[in-house]
């Protein structure tokens, strides 16, 4: 997958948890998915859960800064910094 | 005032900003003198939005020095639903901070409550002395604390504490657990509310135990968690279990062998999750305390010596004798018959002397709950032969979304004055990430997108975003009971089997 489709991939994922009565309608890839009212704090795990599980990924072992779950800019970063290494 | 109650040090882990105890004192006796030209007064009942940093605690202990009492707001709160406790409390003052909105400022202003900040006060012109010590005015009987658990959109409840009751909690937590493993102790729970504030917070820090004071559930740091215990040798910190769900996948555990216990309350703590909490802490003190902020928070908890984790389990009472009784009704608590035998599941009634003194300006209500010194927690469960207390569900009418309590009437408080409702019933839904949330059926006399835009707008207006419900369902009518009444647990079970709003989708469309 390219870096454009991982985005659609993760904005499909990201409607499904989306705080339903946050009626936006595009979801760009540098706002704030929590200050923007997208998410609510705690869904960051459901995030996390999805990119284990779609990427292979264990948070607990790669050590990582909370301000890459930020935005799906950021999110992209991390899901290439990853599989690059 | 404080007679045996010293405070210890204080840091914000995030700001790194921090007080020895001799600067939180100088701190605190500058607010007594500068508050007390303020014309703060004994038996004055203050509101304080500047939770969960150094600020508040110095505000916090100022206020009980000239004898007031503190009521911490809970910052998320609507404008209106700020009013409203306006309304009920009338204070003069309020304590705010640069986060306090517009839209609250003007409702503060239109009642004549006067904002404070601390740091907007030139404080050169008191006295800073560390000689200088103020005489204190409270008296053991005097309000101290209220904290507002529900009806912030109708009538709202507020929990009384007294100096009295507060002591004894912080004097029956001493006798039960120590000091000793809290002598580095973070909260990160928010401080407007009783586990957080008296319990978390309090607790250590008047034990004169240093106390790291984060921002309420931040996110950051619960990924970080593991590093945070590290870097500043955490020995204890209390939680909700939903805070374990982000931290346990997302942080390395600590690895400083500084964590000497963690509690866990507010909200069920299942076997499987403490299991996990105990791995990834490499403790076994890991208890499950069973708080009430009626009771002062912290009641029973697990100091039973060796013990595996089971679901419901508790363990013994902290400074409370606890009750089951085959009835909720007072007169039970006089028949010998109605006492349960060991493991029968009945109703829980504590007593204990750090009780509340009642519910703010509501002595119905607390007659309800309150009788001869027991008081009726709304839980069901079981003592068993050991003596441990075993908690098995729940009476009261209540959502525990994460630990935090969010009671259905609020909800239908505020839409039940929604022009086009006709009759509202909000319920708990079960949610992963928070074990319970919030759902709504609404029977409107419209049902059409723009009706519903409306009702939107007009709950978004007047309830607090936390509160709102994650899931609509709109409704032709809702189920009754034979004396007319709405049952939410028929609501509940009508709408488990009916597709509900597609809320987004609608909001996007054109109003």
């Amino acid at each position: 997958m390219d870096r454009e489709q991982k985005k659609n991939e993760l904005i499909g994922f990201l409607r499904t948890i989306q705080r339903p009565d946050y009626p936006h309608n595009q979801i760009d890839e540098d706002s704030s998915l929590i200050e923007s009212g997208l998410i609510d704090s705690l869904a960051l795990l459901q995030i996390v859960t999805h990119l284990e599980q779609a990427y292979d990924l264990d948070f607990r072992e790669i050590g990582f800064d909370p301000a890459e779950l930020r935005s799906v800019g950021s999110i992209l970063n991390l899901i290439a910094r990853e599989l690059k290494s | 005032m404080f007679v045996d109650l010293q405070v210890g040090d204080l840091t914000e882990p995030l700001t790194g900003r921090s007080w020895k105890s001799q600067e939180a004192m100088a701190q605190i006796f500058q607010r007594v003198e500068l508050y007390g030209n303020q014309g703060i007064r004994r038996s004055e009942r203050v509101f304080l939005f500047n939770g969960n940093n150094l600020e508040f605690f110095a505000d916090l202990l100022a206020l009980w020095y000239v004898g007031a009492c503190a009521v911490p707001i809970d910052g998320r709160l609507t404008p209106f639903e700020i009013e409203n406790l306006v309304k009920t409390v009338r204070p003069r003052f309020a304590f705010i901070d640069s986060t306090l909105d517009r839209a609250t400022m003007t409702a503060l202003s239109v009642h004549g409550v006067s904002p404070l900040d601390i740091r907007a006060h030139d404080r050169d012109g008191v006295r800073s002395s560390k000689n200088y010590a103020p005489r204190g005015e409270a008296r053991l009987d005097d309000e101290a604390l209220i904290l507002f658990t529900s009806g912030s959109t109708g009538t709202p409840k507020g929990v009384v504490h007294t100096h009295r009751s507060l002591r004894a909690r912080w004097m029956a937590l001493r006798e039960c657990l120590g000091v000793e493993s809290y002598h580095r102790t973070l909260c990160l729970l928010p401080t407007h509310f009783g586990h957080g504030l008296i319990c978390n917070s309090l607790f250590p820090w008047l034990s004169a135990q240093h106390l790291f004071i984060a921002p309420p559930f931040s996110t950051d740091l619960l990924m970080q968690l593991g590093r945070l215990i590290d870097e500043h040798e955490i020995s204890f910190l209390s939680s909700v279990p939903s805070m374990w769900a982000l931290a346990l996948k997302t942080s390395k555990p600590p690895q400083a062998n500084k964590l000497r216990r963690i509690h866990c309350g507010s909200a069920p703590l299942s076997a499987y999750l403490w299991r996990q909490i105990q791995d990834w802490a490499g403790i076994k003190e890991v208890y499950n305390a069973y708080g009430i902020t009626e009771t002062g928070s912290w009641v029973a908890g697990t100091t039973v010596g060796e013990f595996e984790p089971e679901d419901g389990l508790v363990g013994l009472p902290w400074g409370a004798v606890i009750k089951i009784l085959r009835s909720a009704e007072t007169a039970a608590l006089f028949d010998n018959n109605a006492q349960c035998r060991a493991d029968e599941i009945g109703y829980v009634w504590i007593n204990t002397p750090a009780l509340m003194q009642g519910y703010f300006n509501q002595r119905e209500l607390t007659d309800q709950a309150v009788s001869s010194g027991w008081f009726l927690t709304g839980d069901m469960g079981l003592i068993d032969e050991r003596g441990w207390l075993y908690l098995k569900g729940r009476e009261r009418e209540e959502i525990n979304k994460g630990g935090t309590k969010i009671y259905p009437t609020d909800v239908d408080a505020v839409v039940e004055k929604f022009a086009y409702a006709q009759s509202v019933c909000t319920f708990a839904i079960a949610d992963p990430l928070y074990g319970q949330n919030v759902a709504m059926a609404v029977v409107l006399k419209r049902q059409d997108a723009q009706a519903i835009q409306a009702l939107h707008r007009w709950m978004k207006e007047h309830l607090a975003d936390f509160k709102m419900p994650q899931r609509w369902y709109v409704v032709d009518s809702l189920p009754q009971n034979s004396r007319g009444k709405i049952s939410r647990q028929s609501v509940q079970e009508m709408c488990a089997g009916l597709p509900p709003l597609d809320l987004p989708a609608l909001l996007r469309s054109p109003s």
